[in-house]
C-alpha cells in the first residue's frame, strides 16, 4: 500500500539522523597533516555579489593552505528547509549564511554554535551593539547567546522618479529631515494625475515590510508578559502604518492597486514607464533600478518616512557556525577574515546593502551620492532590532497568519478590525505551540 | 520456499515496511526536528490537535477539491482523447505519441513550464487573452489555475489506460448493436461504458490516490500560496515537518491522510464492485 510522502520523508530523515549520528560534522573531517576542510554555504545571488563572495574565498584559500574553504551555493528560497534536513542528517555546512529572523529558531533548537566567546575583539568592536542585538537569542536553556555575525543590513527607502518628483514641487526629503507620513501621503496625492499614481506598494510578501515600518509609530506587534509568554498585540501604534497605506490605496487613491500582488522588483517596468512616482523598497532594489533603467531615466533615493520616530526594524544577513562543525575555530577565523572592514565593503557593494562594520561604512564607496549610497548608508542609523526577531514561532505566524491577513487587508477584503482580530487570535494560537 | 522469497522480502521490509512503521510510531510522539529535544510518547495528543486545527481542515478541504476535480476532469478529458485516438484517424500514431509527452516530463519541469505560462508579465496566457492577471497570486484563481495544470499532467496515463481498455472491447458487440439499430450515443452508453467499467474504476482510483498525494507540482507552482489557498495536505505536512519542525505532528497528518485515502477508496471500490455484480 502506498504511504503518504510526508510520512516517508519524515521517516527517512529520522533514519538518516540515526545512521548519521556517528558521523557528526558531515563532510568536514580530515586526517592529521592534511588541510582542514570547511564548507561555506553562501546565499549570494546577485551577479556582483556572487563574484565578490567567490573572490574572497579564493583569496582566503591562497593565503591559508591549511584551512581550505569550499564555496557551496544555496538559495534564499529554500535555505531553511535545506538546513532543517541537513542539521537533522548531520551534513550541515560549517559556515552558514542566513538572516537573523531564521537564527532564532535554529539557536533555540540547538543547531548553532554560540559565538559569544569566539568572536575576535577586533571584529566585535567594528560592529555596533545594535547589530549584535539582532543575533542575540535565548539558547533554549534559559541563557543568551550570539548565534551569528551580522554583516549586511537592509533599510527601507523610497526610490523616486526624479522628473515626476520635481514636477510635483514637493519638498525633497533629506536623511536629516525626512518626510513625515503625512507629508509622504500628501506628496503621493500631488503626484497622482490621470492614470499615473503617486506610489506603489508591492505587497506579495507584506509582513516584514509592514512590521519594519510599523516601528515608525512604535508598533512592535509582539509583547512579552510578566509570565514570560509572548503574545501578539495590534493596538493603535501597530495600526498607524497599516491604516496609512490602506488610505493611500483606497481613500486618497494615490497608490497603484495593481502592484499589490507583486514582489518587490516586479513593479519596476511600470516604474520606468512613469506609471507611478514613488516606490518604497529595500535599499538593495537600487541595484536593479540602476541596471534596468532605460537610458535617460532619472531616479533618486529618498529616506524612508518618519512617524513619531524614523526608526525601522533591522534584519541582518549573518554568518553562523553549525554546532556539529568539527572545526569551529578555523571556521571562526575564516569568518573574521571574510567580514573584516574592507571585505564587508566589497560584499555590501556587491549586494547593494548596508555593511554593519563601521570601518566599511566609512568607505568612500558607501557614502558617494551616486546611486543613492549616501542616503542608503545614512538610513542605517535609524535601524533598531526588529522586535519580531526574538519571537519563537514568528516564521509560522508570518506564513500562516500574517501573510494572508495582511494581503487580504491591503486588497480591501477585510477591515482593519477583522485584520487585527485575526492577527491576534490566530497568532496567539500559533505562538502557544512554541511556548509549552 | 521462504528462502526464495527472501531477496524480495528484505528490501520490502527494510525500505518500505520499516520506515512506514517508524512513521506511524512517530505520529504518537512529540518528536521535533531539533537537536536538543527529548522525544516523548504523547498518545493521541497530535490527533486531537490536528482535528482541532482550522488550518488542517482548510488544507484538507483544498486537498479534496483538488483531488476530486482533477480526477474527474482528467477522466473526462482523457476519455474524450482516448475515444478520438481510437478512431481511424490520419497520423494517429503521431497523435498518440504526442498525447503521452507530458508523461515523460518530471513534475518539477512541468511546474516551471506552467509558471512561465502563468507569468503575470511575460506569460503566454496573459498575452493570449490580452489580460493582466497574476494567476498564481490571486486568491480565487490560484486553485483553478493549478487544477488545470494537474489535469494536463495526469492526462497521458489515464488516456493510455483508457485507450488500452477501448481496444479490448470486442468489435462484435458494436456490430450487433448496429444491427439492432443503436445509434452512436446508444452504443457508447450501453456498450463502451459498461465494457470499460473495470478499467475506469481502476484508473480513477489510482488517479485519486496520486492526486491527493501530489506535492512536487504544486510546490514548484505556488508553494501553497497565496495565503494557503493551494496548500494541499502534503504541502501542509511538509511545512509542519521541515519548516516548523514538528515531526510528530506531521507524521500524524500523514497517517490521517493515509487513513482518509484508504477509507474513500474502500468505499468507492466496494460500491463499484457491488454494482458490477
Amino acid at each position: 500500500m502506498r504511504i503518504t510522502s510526508a510520512l516517508a520523508a519524515a521517516a527517512i530523515v529520522a533514519l538518516t539522523a540515526a545512521c548519521g549520528s556517528g558521523g557528526g560534522g558531515g563532510s568536514s573531517s580530515s586526517a592529521p597533516g592534511e588541510p582542514v576542510k570547511i564548507n561555506f554555504l553562501s546565499l549570494a545571488w546577485q551577479k556582483e555579489s556572487v563574484a565578490a563572495n567567490k573572490q574572497l574565498v579564493d583569496e582566503w584559500n591562497k593565503a591559508n593552505p591549511n584551512i581550505q574553504v569550499t564555496y557551496v551555493q544555496g538559495s534564499w528560497d529554500n535555505v531553511n528547509d535545506q538546513l532543517v534536513t541537513q542539521f537533522a542528517g548531520g551534513t550541515a555546512p560549517d559556515v552558514i549564511h542566513n538572516d537573523s529572523p531564521a537564527l532564532s529558531g535554529f539557536a533555540t533548537d540547538g543547531y548553532l554554535l554560540d559565538l559569544k566567546d569566539k568572536v575576535p575583539a577586533e571584529l566585535k568592536s567594528d560592529i555596533p551593539q545594535a547589530a549584535w542585538d539582532t543575533v542575540t537569542f535565548g539558547d533554549g536553556k534559559g541563557g543568551q547567546g550570539v548565534y551569528g555575525v551580522p554583516f549586511l543590513q537592509e533599510s527601507q527607502v523610497i526610490i523616486a522618479n526624479k522628473k515626476l518628483l520635481d514636477a510635483s514641487k514637493v519638498r525633497i526629503p533629506t536623511p536629516d529631515n525626512p518626510w513625515t507620513w503625512d507629508e509622504f501621503s500628501e506628496a503621493a496625492k500631488k503626484m497622482t494625475e490621470g492614470d499615473s499614481f503617486g506610489v506603489a506598494w508591492p505587497m506579495k510578501s507584506p509582513v516584514n515590510k509592514t512590521l519594519n515600518l510599523a516601528l515608525n509609530f512604535g508598533g512592535t506587534f509582539f509583547q512579552t508578559g510578566a509570565d514570560g509568554k509572548t503574545t501578539v498585540k495590534v493596538g493603535p501604534e501597530e495600526r498607524e502604518v497599516l491604516q496609512r497605506i490602506h488610505d493611500q490605496l483606497y481613500k486618497d487613491k494615490s497608490a497603484d492597486t495593481d502592484a499589490l500582488g507583486m514582489g518587490t522588483a516586479d513593479p519596476l517596468p511600470a516604474f520606468f514607464k512613469g506609471k507611478f512616482a514613488l516606490l518604497p523598497a529595500g535599499v538593495f532594489l537600487r541595484q536593479q533600478v540602476a541596471e534596468q533603467a532605460p537610458d535617460g531615466f532619472e531616479w533618486v533615493t529618498l529616506p524612508g518616512p518618519k512617524g513619531t520616530t524614523a526608526q525601522q526594524g533591522a534584519v541582518s544577513q549573518t554568518l553562523s557556525i553549525a554546532q556539529d562543525s568539527k572545526h569551529p575555530d578555523e571556521a571562526m577565523k575564516f569568518i573574521a577574515f571574510f567580514l573584516n572592514g574592507p571585505n564587508q565593503a566589497k560584499l555590501a557593494k556587491g549586494d547593494w546593502l548596508l555593511p554593519t562594520s563601521q570601518s566599511a561604512a566609512a568607505d568612500p564607496a558607501m557614502t558617494t551620492e551616486e546611486n543613492g549610497w549616501d542616503v542608503a548608508t545614512a538610513s542605517a542609523k535609524n535601524l533598531v532590532v526588529a522586535p519580531f526577531l526574538k519571537v519563537n514561532g514568528f516564521d509560522e505566524w508570518k506564513s500562516k497568519v500574517a501573510t494572508p491577513v495582511l494581503q487580504e487587508f491591503y486588497a480591501n477584503k477585510i477591515t482593519i478590525e477583522e485584520a487585527a482580530k485575526r492577527l491576534v487570535d490566530e497568532g496567539n494560537k500559533v505562538l502557544e505551540r512554541y511556548q509549552r | 520456499m521462504w528462502l526464495l522469497m527472501l531477496p524480495a522480502l528484505v528490501p520490502v521490509l527494510l525500505f518500505s515496511v520499516g520506515p512506514l512503521l517508524y512513521g506511524i510510531g512517530l505520529a504518537f510522539t512529540d518528536a521535533r526536528n531539533v537537536r536538543n529535544h527529548e522525544t516523548a510518547f504523547v498518545g493521541l495528543e497530535n490527533l486531537v490537535e490536528l482535528l482541532g486545527a482550522a488550518d488542517f481542515w482548510s488544507s484538507f478541504r483544498i486537498g479534496l477539491i483538488w483531488a476530486v476535480s482533477v480526477t474527474v476532469l482528467q477522466f473526462l478529458a482523457a476519455l474524450g482523447l482516448a475515444l478520438l485516438l481510437n478512431e481511424n484517424l490520419r497520423f494517429r500514431g503521431v497523435a498518440r505519441v504526442l498525447a503521452v509527452v507530458p508523461w515523460a516530463m518530471p513534475p518539477v519541469v512541468i511546474g516551471l513550464m506552467w509558471k512561465l505560462v502563468y507569468h503575470p508579465d511575460a506569460g503566454i496566457l496573459n498575452s493570449l487573452l490580452g489580460t493582466d492577471v497574476n494567476w498564481l497570486a490571486d486568491f480565487s484563481l490560484a486553485l483553478p489555475a493549478i487544477i488545470v495544470v494537474g489535469v494536463w499532467t495526469g492526462m497521458p496515463q489515464t488516456t493510455v489506460v483508457l485507450l488500452a481498455g477501448l481496444q479490448g472491447i470486442p468489435k462484435e458487440l458494436y456490430e450487433a448493436g448496429e444491427v439492432d439499430g443503436a445509434g452512436r450515443w446508444r452504443r457508447f452508453w450501453n456498450i463502451t461504458l459498461p465494457q470499460l467499467r473495470p478499467v475506469i474504476v481502476a484508473i480513477t482510483s489510482l488517479d485519486f490516490v496520486w492526486n491527493i498525494n501530489q506535492f512536487g507540482l504544486v510546490y514548484v507552482l505556488t508553494q501553497g500560496g497565496p495565503g494557503g489557498q493551494t496548500r494541499l495536505p502534503m504541502l501542509f505536512a511538509y511545512e509542519e515537518a521541515f519548516r516548523y519542525r514538528f515531526a510528530g505532528y506531521a507524521s500524524m497528518l500523514g497517517l490521517a491522510m493515509a487513513i482518509v485515502v484508504l477509507a474513500v477508496l474502500g468505499l468507492y471500490l466496494w460500491r463499484q464492485m457491488r454494482e458490477a455484480r
